[in-house]
């Protein structure tokens, strides 16, 4: 798992960096001046992703055994399952955000973050710490700051 | 994990219902005004938003509060397509660059699809070299630029296609240059363009007069020509491009427009206001501080303008070599 | 320089009501700094319709006042909680949260203050007497100049990233490639936008620096197993910073100042690379290299100092030539349009007064800010105290609040949330962020620069014999980069004797 983990960094970095030439490759071509002008830059700096991303892979290779404190952390399934649940919401946060509106989302939001790190028993200060901070920042944004949320 | 999932399902429905809460009947306006500035603050469109509505509180007609929304990105499109959404309370500001997207193959989006509702301002463009350029006149540019079209960097912004790059080229055309030999480099910025201007960068550049007006008054730099009809009456010393025989006009014009179907009585509301709000002495002193001179149409005035504006920046966009 | 003028100028900074705003601008300006993605711009845009009912001074005062504050508060959350809400605030975290481990925030609170007075100051000094030939000199920079400023501010950061090179410079790329998203100014072309308006402006790297520091630094911290949700229960320290630490930091910080003030002076991201790179002065010459990055004060004041004032640096440009340089000063040269203050040469020239009234409200703003920030040191430390638990959630909520405020899409949301993962896993596996978020904020800068250089050079030997500038910028570049293999063959003979 953790020797996984590892190698997928550069090895997503080379996949990335072949997906991005072949996006290059297929730019439109410039109609005014060179051609070729917006491909030069991005070009220069694929190789550059290309050529370190395969420079670290070895690297990583060499060490693949080195103690690391943080990954053995986060090669567990316990921790997969606290990342994604809270990605999760904050996805669904981003999915609703424009539906429903600012305070609505967010107080869904907080009330799931908070009931879901604190527990049920704790039921009164999630509630409470949810309402003020919704409430509060979408005073503050709207009213204070007029920053137009949905 | 339970009570995670109802919250969820609680979402969701909620996101379903939400669209069609909002269908009672009454006068417009029934709540806060918004005009769209589809610019970051800072720039024209988010200026002329803030004037729009600093008038129209001063002015009164409208008893609801006015707020100016920010929707910046993609040349103003994404303003737009927010707009498209939206229903008559909201409006947002345009400029040339509503028509000249669409002949330049960068969005679908054209202004037939809204509601014209007025014109708001024009500000002239003109062409400016450092003062020791050594070139005096806007002819003298040109045929510089006849003789060998690679001798001068032209600097323009905010990108290809915008009406300072266009109105250059519309000058360019009308004297017999092609406009595809020239050295264009763009800026992201008027004000980045008077840096490399002044430092010596680029040789000439096409921008708005209010960009170039405050280095032409401390005498850094030299107007040639500008693209109003006639002289104008802050700048008597600079000469159109008309009187120099380059038979041209060119407004760089912003104006407003509310999102598609609209009522009549929503429009007829809408001209009310504006026209209105054109009159207020705070709308009169922000177009003299941002040196803009007043364009106001109404929304039937605007309809045509615009169909005229189309046909015009069509002819322009073709001979720019910027259409593949 | 007439005496008079300045005095009157003092006086009418000191008339109550220009205190007033003046404070008021101070307060909300710390407060907008502090939250992540607002910033200055946001700040001065919000009082706009404010200003209107003023007098232009006032006004100019309230703008310039908000500004310095939202810089004097943007390493408030750097320091404490990691989460630096923009650019020029990252350097902050490098030492600054270490010492917060090792329960010194209030110090490295107060002593981030003065630095931030001393360089604001310094660069007060440095605009009444430079501010023209400055201005002037400025003007110097084009395509080539630029190009390698940038080149060298990479390098001087990849370099930072001692013993990963290869890591530094693999996170560097991916940051310039970030920047290539969105359209190409100089030929229109619409590149990596997958059809989406929202992307044809490129990617804000504000959203980028939220996500991968706030975001990634909830999730490290929810994962680790000391987490416990009860509170960190830090000791806090003392407010005040002690003697021998002030001993430590005074030289950084004069010599951080003029680094500021000049870069600031510079259009673009002066602030970002202003402190990165007195950052990386500061560890190459420092006595105690090993010890920054695990809470070294000078590592802390140097790049405070150099952002202060790089911020007064920046107004230089703005106010002498009404060119502004970064989003901030664009948006304050709009308000100051509206009330009918014209910067440029001629408001030098025809009112000095307004100037002078300008510089010394500064003077009075940066003592005040720091007597603010000071007395706000308690209330702050106080976050530490939140359970995790409570504070984590509102760490969230912010950042996407942030984040909405600067696009007003939610595409930047799942921008937000995907730098985020990336930010945990760059952490967790020692990947360094620093380059990646300088890459993006110079790359697109960099690139239009490289394709202008192109079309007015020849070839690009001519970039690097450009001008005087371009030679030093480039051997400056070099320099930098070789440092490190020096540094080891100079330690190596000195091992072997």
């Amino acid at each position: 798992m953790q020797v996984a983990i590892r190698y997928a960094m550069p090895v997503m970095f080379i996949i990335g960096s072949v997906i991005y030439g072949t996006m290059i490759i297929q730019l439109d071509p410039a109609t005014l001046g060179n051609p070729d002008g917006p491909k030069f830059f991005p070009l220069f700096v694929c190789a550059g992703l290309l050529v370190f991303s395969i420079a670290d892979l070895v690297n990583v290779r060499k060490q693949i055994y080195a103690k690391n404190k943080d990954l053995e952390l986060i090669a567990q399934l316990k921790s997969f399952k606290l990342i994604a649940i809270i990605i999760g919401i904050c996805v669904i946060y981003t999915l609703i955000f424009e539906h429903v509106g600012y305070l609505i989302a967010t107080i869904l939001f907080m009330g799931a973050l908070m009931f879901y790190l604190n527990g049920m028993k704790k039921w009164l200060l999630n509630v409470v710490v949810t309402l003020v901070v919704s409430v509060s920042t979408w005073y503050g944004f709207t009213e204070l700051l007029q920053i137009s949320l949905p | 994990m339970k009570r995670l999932c109802l919250l969820f399902i609680g979402c969701i429905l909620l996101a379903g219902c939400s669209e069609n809460t909002s269908e009672g009947k009454g006068t417009f306006p029934e709540k806060n005004i918004e005009i769209i500035a589809p610019a970051s603050p800072g720039g024209g469109w988010d200026r002329t938003a803030r004037s729009a509505q600093r008038a129209m509180n001063a002015d009164g007609t409208v008893e609801e509060d006015i707020t100016v929304v920010n929707k910046p990105g993609g040349g103003g499109e994404v303003g737009w397509q927010y707009l498209m959404q939206q229903d008559a309370h909201f409006a947002a500001l345009n400029s040339s660059l509503l028509i000249t997207g669409p002949l330049l193959g960068q969005t679908e989006l054209t202004h037939e699809e809204f509601t014209p509702l007025a014109m708001l301002s024009t500000e002239w463009l003109a062409v400016a070299v450092r003062e020791d350029a050594g070139i005096d006149s806007g002819t003298e540019l040109l045929e510089q630029l006849k003789e060998d079209p690679k001798s001068l960097v032209i600097g323009v912004s905010p990108s290809l296609g915008s009406g300072n790059h266009l109105a250059f080229v519309q000058a360019v055309i009308e004297y017999g240059i092609d406009p595809t030999e020239l050295q264009f480099l763009v800026y992201s910025s008027g004000g980045d363009i008077m840096n490399a201007l002044l430092g010596g960068h680029i040789d000439v550049t096409s921008n708005s007069l209010s960009d170039l007006s405050e280095q032409y008054l401390a005498g850094e730099v030299d107007i040639l020509a500008v693209t109003s009809p006639e002289r104008l009456d802050a700048f008597p010393d600079i000469p159109t491009w008309k009187e120099q025989g380059i038979d041209m006009e060119f407004p760089h014009w912003r104006g407003i427009m509310g999102p598609p179907g609209m009522s009549e009585e929503e429009i007829a509301s809408w001209d009310l206001y504006l026209s209105e709000m054109v009159e207020t002495e705070e709308w009169q002193t922000d177009l003299e501080n941002n040196n803009l001179e007043e364009f106001y149409m109404n929304s039937e005035e605007t309809k045509e303008f615009l169909q005229d504006q189309n046909e015009f920046f069509e002819g322009i966009v073709e001979d720019s070599g910027l259409t593949p | 320089m007439d005496v008079n003028i300045i005095l009157d100028g003092l006086w009418t900074a000191l008339q109550p009501a220009n205190l007033l705003w003046l404070l008021l601008g101070a307060v909300l300006g710390t407060i907008v700094g502090i939250l992540p993605g607002l910033g200055a711009a946001t700040g001065v845009a919000v009082l706009i319709p404010l200003t209107f009912g003023m007098e232009p001074v006032s006004a100019l005062i309230l703008m310039a006042a908000i500004y310095y504050g939202a810089l004097f508060g943007g390493s408030r959350s750097s320091i404490l909680i990691n989460t630096p809400g923009d650019g020029s605030s990252i350097a902050a975290t490098f030492d600054g949260y270490p010492m917060t481990k090792k329960g010194l925030a209030g110090q490295a609170m107060s002593i981030a203050a003065m630095a931030s007075l001393i360089g604001g100051v310094m660069a007060i000094f440095g605009f009444i007497f430079l501010a023209i030939p400055l201005a002037n000199f400025a003007l110097n920079f084009g395509p080539a100049e630029f190009l390698l400023l940038f080149l060298f501010a990479l390098s001087a950061v990849v370099t930072l990233s001692q013993g990963n090179i290869i890591k530094g410079f693999l996170t560097m790329f991916l940051g310039l490639g970030i920047s290539t998203i969105g359209v190409d100014l100089q030929s229109g072309v619409h590149r990596f936008t997958f059809g989406l308006p929202h992307l044809t402006d490129g990617i804000n790297f504000i959203v980028i620096i939220i996500g991968i520091y706030a975001i990634g630094e909830v999730l490290y911290n929810l994962l680790k197993p000391q987490y416990s949700g009860k509170s960190n229960g830090q000791d806090i320290g003392s407010k005040w910073f002690t003697k021998e630490q002030w001993k430590r930091s005074l030289a950084p910080i004069i010599r951080s100042g003029p680094i500021g003030f000049f870069l600031g002076v510079l259009p673009g991201s002066g602030g970002t690379i202003a402190s990165l790179l007195s950052y990386s002065t500061e560890k190459q010459i420092s006595k105690n290299k090993d010890e920054f990055g695990k809470g070294a004060v000078e590592g802390l004041v140097a790049p405070e100092s150099a952002n202060s004032a790089s911020a007064v640096g920046s107004l230089i440009p703005m106010l002498t030539m009404g060119i502004p340089g970064s989003g901030t000063t664009a948006v304050m040269l709009g308000a100051l349009v509206m009330i009918g203050i014209t910067p440029g040469p001629l408001l030098f020239e025809n009112s000095p007064d307004t100037i002078w009234t300008l510089i010394n409200s500064m003077f009075i703003g940066n003592i005040i800010l720091v007597i603010i920030n000071i007395l706000m040191v308690g209330m702050l430390v106080k976050i530490l105290k939140t359970p995790p638990n409570v504070l984590y959630p509102i760490v969230l909520i912010l950042s996407f609040l942030g984040a909405y405020t600067l696009g007003y899409s939610t595409i930047d949301f799942y921008i937000l949330i995907i730098a985020g993962v990336i930010g945990l896993l760059m952490r967790i596996l020692n990947y360094p962020v620093v380059p990646l978020i300088l890459a993006l904020i110079v790359g697109g800068d960099m690139e239009q620069n490289f394709q202008r250089a192109m079309i007015v050079y020849d070839s690009p030997m001519d970039i690097l014999f450009a001008s005087p500038i371009a030679i030093v910028l480039a051997l400056l570049t070099v320099l930098s980069l070789c440092y490190p293999l020096i540094a080891k063959v100079f330690k190596r003979r000195k091992a072997v004797k």
